[in-house]
């Protein structure tokens, strides 16, 4: 009996044994109220990755992942977004990472390809506003921040058509407000220079109403403000978020200018092929920069400099066995020569200081996504994993080069949450970012 | 009988006791360890061979000395600075044993030989596969047996000396998630194994200044223990398998220098108190560094800096006879942190050790001792950070570590 007594006495003392202790308790801060967040933004918001919008990819949306941190400090339990009913895409199929064998490839080789199986997208094209909205997470997808003042914008973009009250009248900044945010997050503006960068700079067609011209200053600053002025209404407070240097993601950064590798005789039979060119094309064994198309140089052709682009949607194929960027130059909308560059980066710096201006004005919370992505670029780690702006590798960004994997947006969460904190005094928790997924590999 | 368990039982329950900061376990000699881990002075049995060599000499009969610790920890995890995350390490109960065999070569012989068999070193912590900090460490054991052949040799009445070579044998086993995922989106994985050999020395004065007043120096070298071909395994996703081979790997890890001053007074007949310092040369453990055999673009060799800062151990024992069979111990030992801030890995989240020991000896005749020894190890919560994978968090961790042992007389 004593013994026994000992024995739980002695259990007794092992459990009591044990560490104790507990994180704190997130506090929400002052004068800011996370009840009623409204993400108002572009595909970026949306949680579009991989070449287009799938339902898991919506799922871990930077939104979607701050609403679950905004939950610690009185956030709504229930974040409504326009989910798809699908996991492939739409309305293109996504990337996958595959083993592909091209027309001249003599082994397969892994990369990303567009999902060609059964598309599971039926009833994506509804709008689903009676039935799920109003929505916590208005991204669109293809909305440039010009747009915002457009009426009826909802007949003419698919996702806005999906998910607006009244697609073929209203103007989308109305659309943001009816859910009256007590708080909110800005995220516009990529699209209203991605659209000149993505179609190769000015070769892109520039018919009336196309979205790949580089918007003008004073309609975005319009745009820009009456958004956010109607969001501000109520006396939402929220965060500012600005426009990455579209120029540094992998759509831009993956084939090198100096990326094309030559034999010793490859290189003399295309010297002696432009030899009356007298020296304007020249090759060497090993690495070189490849041609392309330039209408202000005389023959209309020229090798590519460093610190212009040839872009990631260039069809491999071509350059691989069609002779492009050495028999044949790679077309100009494949390619942003240094002025297209110089005209995208200036174009940035203005909107980007358009948002600043904005943000003082406001006296609310900027994120520079701007200044992080260079961060990115130089790499950094997260609880052990590493993420940089490598192609497929990197983590960070997914399959198509400009989105990024919900990785990616929980890392911009992470962002959203440090200039919450730093404002209203809260302590939102940031979010593990590792426990959302990056690439996917076979 | 019955008076017997209950008195032992109480004892232990009343008594705590401490092991090392870092991966040094500082468990030899069970009525070493309960008089916090002083050994340094007095040759109370054949754990001297440990403690100081040259106490050998001092022992009047050969004596063959064996023990066991059940020793398991816990340690806790927490999200910082807020959050409703936490992690606890799976529960596992370490067996770190002791034996010893010495004493003179012939009766009053002035020489004496010995063998001592120990495990000087270890760790091992195993946290749950889908942990936040996965991709650090999943789970990692570091075992080593030390095998110390000694001689000691008593010079005068004051003066004893005594030498070992060091023996060293160990396996170390690492498993950590690798951040590449498969269609499902499961983490790929790692997993490191090796034996590892090294060799050291152990070399130590015993000076018996009166009745009265006894003082010892020790030195234990560093030991370099290499792995000179483990393997490791890589599960990955098919289409980059071949990024990822299974091959072999070097690696070495610098077993720290201990250099142990101590003191022992016989306060009375039947009290003795005794204390210890013990400077340790962690520095030695500078990186963690993985050479893999096979390299690829994906597989390159890791260096992982650690930068562990030399401690310095107080340590203070008592040590009362309370009847001509029993004999009661107490102590308490300060082993300060050799890990640097920012160096905080969740694979050793390491903090300063207060340890507290009791312990019990009965002798039911002059040959036989059974011993019992109970130790407690708290360590502080920290709140640190591994900046090289940029994970933080705050940590605690509890030990507790109940031993026995048995000696006998020859």
């Amino acid at each position: 009996m004593k013994k026994l007594y000992i024995l739980g006495l002695m259990g007794l003392m092992m459990a009591s044994c044990k560490p104790n202790i507990e994180p704190a308790a997130p506090s929400g801060g002052e004068g800011v109220d996370f009840t009623r967040y409204v993400a108002v933004g572009n595909s970026l918001t949306a949680g579009y990755a991989d070449g287009t919008l799938y339902r898991s990819g919506q799922k871990s949306s930077y939104p979607a992942i701050l609403a679950e941190q905004l939950k610690t400090v009185g956030g709504a339990k229930e974040f409504r977004q326009p989910l798809l009913p699908g996991e492939y895409g739409y309305p293109e199929p996504k990337f996958m990472l595959m083993m592909n064998q091209g027309l001249c490839d003599t082994v397969a080789s892994l990369g990303p390809m567009r999902y060609k199986g059964a598309l599971d997208s039926i009833g994506s094209s509804l709008n689903i506003y009676t039935q799920d909205g109003p929505f916590h997470n208005m991204g669109i997808p293809g909305i440039r921040c010009i747009d915002f003042l457009l009426p009826g914008y909802g007949a003419i973009n698919p996702y806005a058509r999906r998910m607006f009250v009244s697609p073929a009248g209203s103007r989308p900044v109305d659309e943001t407000v009816i859910m009256k945010p007590s708080f909110f997050t800005l995220w516009i503006g990529s699209n209203d220079v991605l659209g000149y960068a993505t179609a190769g700079g000015d070769q892109a067609p520039a018919a009336i109403g196309s979205t790949n011209q580089i918007s003008n200053v004073d309609l975005f600053n319009a745009a820009y403000d009456t958004v956010l002025s109607n969001l501000r209404r109520n006396g939402a407070q929220g965060v500012l978020l600005n426009i990455p240097d579209i120029t540094s993601t992998p759509f831009f950064t993956t084939i090198q200018a100096k990326g094309l590798m030559l034999t010793k005789n490859d290189a003399n039979l295309l010297n002696n092929a432009y030899n009356s060119l007298g020296g304007l094309i020249r090759f060497n064994e090993g690495a070189n920069y490849f041609i392309i198309e330039d209408s202000s140089s005389p023959v209309k052709f020229r090798h590519i400099k460093e610190g212009e682009y040839i872009l990631l949607s260039t069809p491999q194929d071509s350059l691989k066995c069609a002779g492009w960027g050495t028999k044949k130059p790679i077309p100009g909308r494949y390619v942003l020569t240094a002025n297209e560059v110089s005209k995208i980066r200036s174009a940035t710096a203005s909107f980007n200081n358009i948002i600043y201006l904005m943000a003082k004005r406001e006296n609310i919370p900027m994120v520079d996504v701007n200044a992080y992505m260079r961060t990115i670029q130089a790499g950094i780690v997260f609880n052990g994993a590493m993420f940089n702006t490598t192609f497929i590798s990197g983590g960070a960004f997914s399959l198509d080069g400009i989105h990024l994997t919900p990785r990616g947006y929980a890392l911009v969460a992470n962002q959203i949450i440090m200039a919450i904190n730093a404002k209203y005094k809260s302590t939102i928790p940031l979010t593990d970012v590792n426990k959302y997924k990056g690439v996917a590999f076979p | 009988m019955k008076k017997q368990i209950l008195l032992m039982g109480t004892l232990l329950l009343s008594s705590a006791m401490a092991f090392g900061a870092a991966f040094q376990l500082n468990l030899q000699g069970v009525r070493q360890l309960a008089m916090g881990g002083t050994g340094t002075a007095v040759p109370w049995d054949a754990a001297t061979i440990f403690y100081n060599p040259g106490g050998l000499s001092a022992l009047k009969h050969v004596q063959a000395y064996g023990s066991v610790q059940f020793l398991s920890a816990n340690t806790r995890y927490v999200e910082t600075p807020t959050g409703n995350y936490s992690a606890n390490s799976r529960e596992k109960l370490y067996t770190p044993f002791n034996f010893y065999v010495g004493g003179p070569v012939r009766y009053k012989s002035k020489l004496s030989l010995g063998l001592g068999v120990y495990t000087p070193f270890g760790t091992g912590i195993r946290w749950d596969d889908n942990w936040r900090g996965r991709y650090v460490v999943q789970d990692i054991q570091l075992q080593s047996v030390f095998f110390q052949p000694t001689a000691s040799f008593r010079i005068n009445d004051v003066v004893s000396i005594g030498a070992g070579f060091v023996i060293a044998t160990g396996h170390v086993s690492i498993q950590r998630a690798v951040p590449i995922q498969n269609m499902n989106g499961q983490d790929g994985k790692a997993e490191l194994s090796g034996n590892a050999n090294g060799f050291g020395y152990n070399i130590g004065v015993h000076l018996r200044a009166n009745d009265r007043v006894q003082f010892g120096i020790s030195y234990r070298s560093s030991v370099k223990m290499k792995v000179k071909r483990g393997y490791a395994t890589f599960t990955v996703p098919t289409a980059l398998s071949s990024s990822f081979p299974y091959t072999a790997f070097k690696s070495d890890i610098n077993l720290p220098q201990v250099v142990s001053v101590g003191v022992g007074i016989k306060a009375t007949e039947r009290l003795t108190i005794t204390a210890d310092a013990n400077y340790v040369g962690w520095s030695s453990y500078d990186s963690l560094i993985f050479d893999y055999e096979n390299n690829t673009a994906s597989l390159q060799d890791t260096r992982s800096a650690r930068r562990y800062k030399n401690t310095v151990i107080a340590r203070v024992g008592a040590s009362y006879a309370i009847s001509r069979k029993f004999t009661g111990m107490l102590g308490a030992a300060y082993d300060p942190s050799p890990v640097r801030d920012g160096y905080l890995s969740p694979d050793l989240p390491d903090n300063d050790h207060v340890m507290a020991t009791a312990g019990l000896v009965f002798k039911p005749n002059k040959r036989l001792s059974i011993m019992g020894v109970f130790e407690y190890v708290f360590t502080p919560k920290r709140d640190g950070s591994f900046d090289e994978a940029n994970f933080s968090g705050r940590y605690q961790t509890r030990i507790v570590n109940p031993g026995l042992g048995i000696s006998y007389d020859f």
